[in-house]
């Protein structure tokens, strides 16, 4: 009996999704858990219902050359604050153990950006918060992605973390994403998807405008839609406006 | 240095085999040591074309796997002393290739020809992959209708990503576009894609357009490649493009309708006689 045939008969018991859900990065600058446990409760008392329950990611970046770390007291510091510790990044090897041995996994997601950070002894312990909320999406750190040869039928091409620009013509049946904008000066006549992490105010720009699918945060236009506006030969952005995806000549 | 030519497509009957066989023969014509190589292991066709059936006694398969040497298997031209055709197993399929194995079978190849033109199978799998894999130049056969023009351009993707040269950085493949089965009547009545259509889509240098001609069925059928044929139009066309890709400037031509052009020389005359 072939696989397919048994797929069918026995239903499957799970599925696998994507979906990007915010979560807090909280980044260590300066080893002190008796004033982080005093400034943790400072920033959550300015907004408690924003952070009960909500995952957070230890960054130890900033305080990777300390060695050992007290994972136990940091864990607890964070459940007490009903944060939810999701794992580590950023540590030394031997940290990053540590916290695996705490059942604090080590995480890829979201890697840290290279920003040289000064740590002085006056910066506060939380320097910063990040959350992935779409309001309040931190700005893209890294130069745009430049693509400058044809984008092809079947390829795909995503900038994480910043925007796309594409100085070469996307065929029909293409692929672009990005976290940020995008741009494209050949003709685009695939699928551009911008603020795939949910960034409403991103937006796609174009010079000729011939997409299968275009879509600001996941809010889309399909081809019928994009030619019933009729802006064929137009300069246009794409952009999002009351959560309706609107196309205007530049 | 021993140029290796891949001629692929995506979709199948677009014309590989054909051209294949008509540009071996051109650049062996033109006094170059040329191998093809029938990558479609399990659809044999080029021996077919190329008239050498009767011939064929080892095959690409027994070569790599040591079943055969490449002396044996490589089957001389009928016509042309300087034209070699290594055939494709016809009861094997394509797992029957490994990536090492096609790399020794090219590298033995290079120390003795000039051009080792690869024809490609239909469909981007594994057949398909090994045949570009250690391509030089790329020569995409592509009928003007949407659907072929799709499956080039998904190949043009493949072609700048998974072979050798993309995977080492050395250097791009360089890509030819090969327009076949051109029928400018049906292009003027708005049945197929114009030669202007494909080139926006695809937008890589054009190499030739051979024309819809009688001459390719029948040459296939008697095991003779068109190129041979010197009096027809796809003959004439494919000699075209084996210049153009040795670097001689040639103006494109069957790309009118041939009706147009009499129809031309008999309303001039029609007017001298008012």
């Amino acid at each position: 009996m072939s696989d397919t045939a048994l797929a069918t008969e026995h239903k499957q018991c799970f599925q696998l999704k994507t979906s990007f859900s915010p979560c807090t990065i909280l980044q260590l600058t300066r080893y002190d858990l008796d004033e982080l446990t005093q400034q943790l409760s400072a920033a959550i008392n300015k907004a408690p219902n924003f952070f009960i329950g909500s995952p957070v990611i230890i960054d130890l970046d900033g305080i990777k050359h300390l060695g050992e770390l007290d994972f136990a007291r940091i864990k607890r510091i964070l459940i007490d604050h009903n944060l939810v510790p999701m794992g580590v990044r950023g540590g030394s090897d031997e940290q990053n153990q540590a916290a695996v041995d705490l059942g604090i996994p080590k995480v890829a997601a979201g890697k840290a950006k290279p920003v040289a950070q000064e740590v002085t002894d006056e910066a506060p312990v939380v320097q910063e918060v990040i959350s992935a909320e779409p309001q309040k999406l931190q700005k893209a750190a890294y130069s745009a992605k430049l693509i400058t040869t044809p984008i092809r039928s079947g390829m795909q091409v995503y900038a994480k973390d910043t925007d796309l620009i594409v100085n070469a013509p996307v065929s029909a049946g293409a692929e672009l994403m990005a976290d940020g904008n995008i741009h494209v000066y050949g003709p685009l006549r695939g699928r551009a998807l911008a603020g795939v992490q949910g960034d409403t105010q991103a937006r796609i720009f174009c010079r000729t405008l011939e997409a299968e699918l275009v879509a600001i945060a996941g809010y889309y236009l399909v081809k019928e839609e994009i030619q019933a506006l009729s802006l064929k030969d137009a300069a246009v952005q794409i952009y999002l406006e009351k959560e309706q995806v609107k196309i205007a000549k530049i | 240095m021993t140029k290796i030519i891949v001629v692929t497509s995506g979709k199948g009957g677009v014309g590989k085999t054909t051209t294949s066989a008509s540009f071996a023969v051109g650049l062996a014509n033109r006094g170059f040591k040329t191998a093809v190589i029938d990558f479609d292991i399990g659809l044999r066709n080029l021996d077919l074309i190329m008239g050498c059936e009767r011939r064929v006694v080892y095959d690409f398969v027994n070569v790599i796997r040591g079943e055969a040497n490449l002396n044996q298997a490589l089957i001389r031209d009928k016509h042309n002393k300087e034209l070699y055709i290594l055939p494709a197993s016809q009861t094997r399929d394509k797992d029957a290739l490994t990536l090492e194995g096609v790399g020794t079978v090219l590298d033995e190849l290079r120390k003795t020809f000039d051009y080792i033109v690869c024809d490609s199978p239909a469909g981007i799998e594994r057949g398909a992959q090994l045949a570009m894999y250690y391509a030089d130049s790329a020569i995409v056969v592509t009928n003007p209708e949407v659907s072929s023009v799709r499956d080039s351009d998904r190949m043009l993707g493949l072609l700048s990503s998974k072979t050798k040269r993309a995977e080492e950085g050395n250097g791009k493949i360089t890509e030819h576009l090969l327009l076949t089965r051109y029928s400018p009547k049906r292009v003027s009545k708005g049945e197929m894609l114009s030669l202007e259509d494909v080139n926006e889509i695809l937008a890589i240098p054009l190499l030739g357009v051979i024309p819809e001609s009688p001459a390719v069925l029948k040459a296939s059928n008697s095991g003779v490649p068109v190129i041979v044929d010197s009096e027809s139009d796809a003959g004439q066309a494919y000699a075209d493009a084996v210049a153009r890709y040795l670097g001689e400037e040639v103006p494109l031509r069957f790309l009118e309708e041939k009706s147009n052009w009499l129809k031309r020389i008999f309303s001039f005359k029609e007017k001298e006689v008012v």
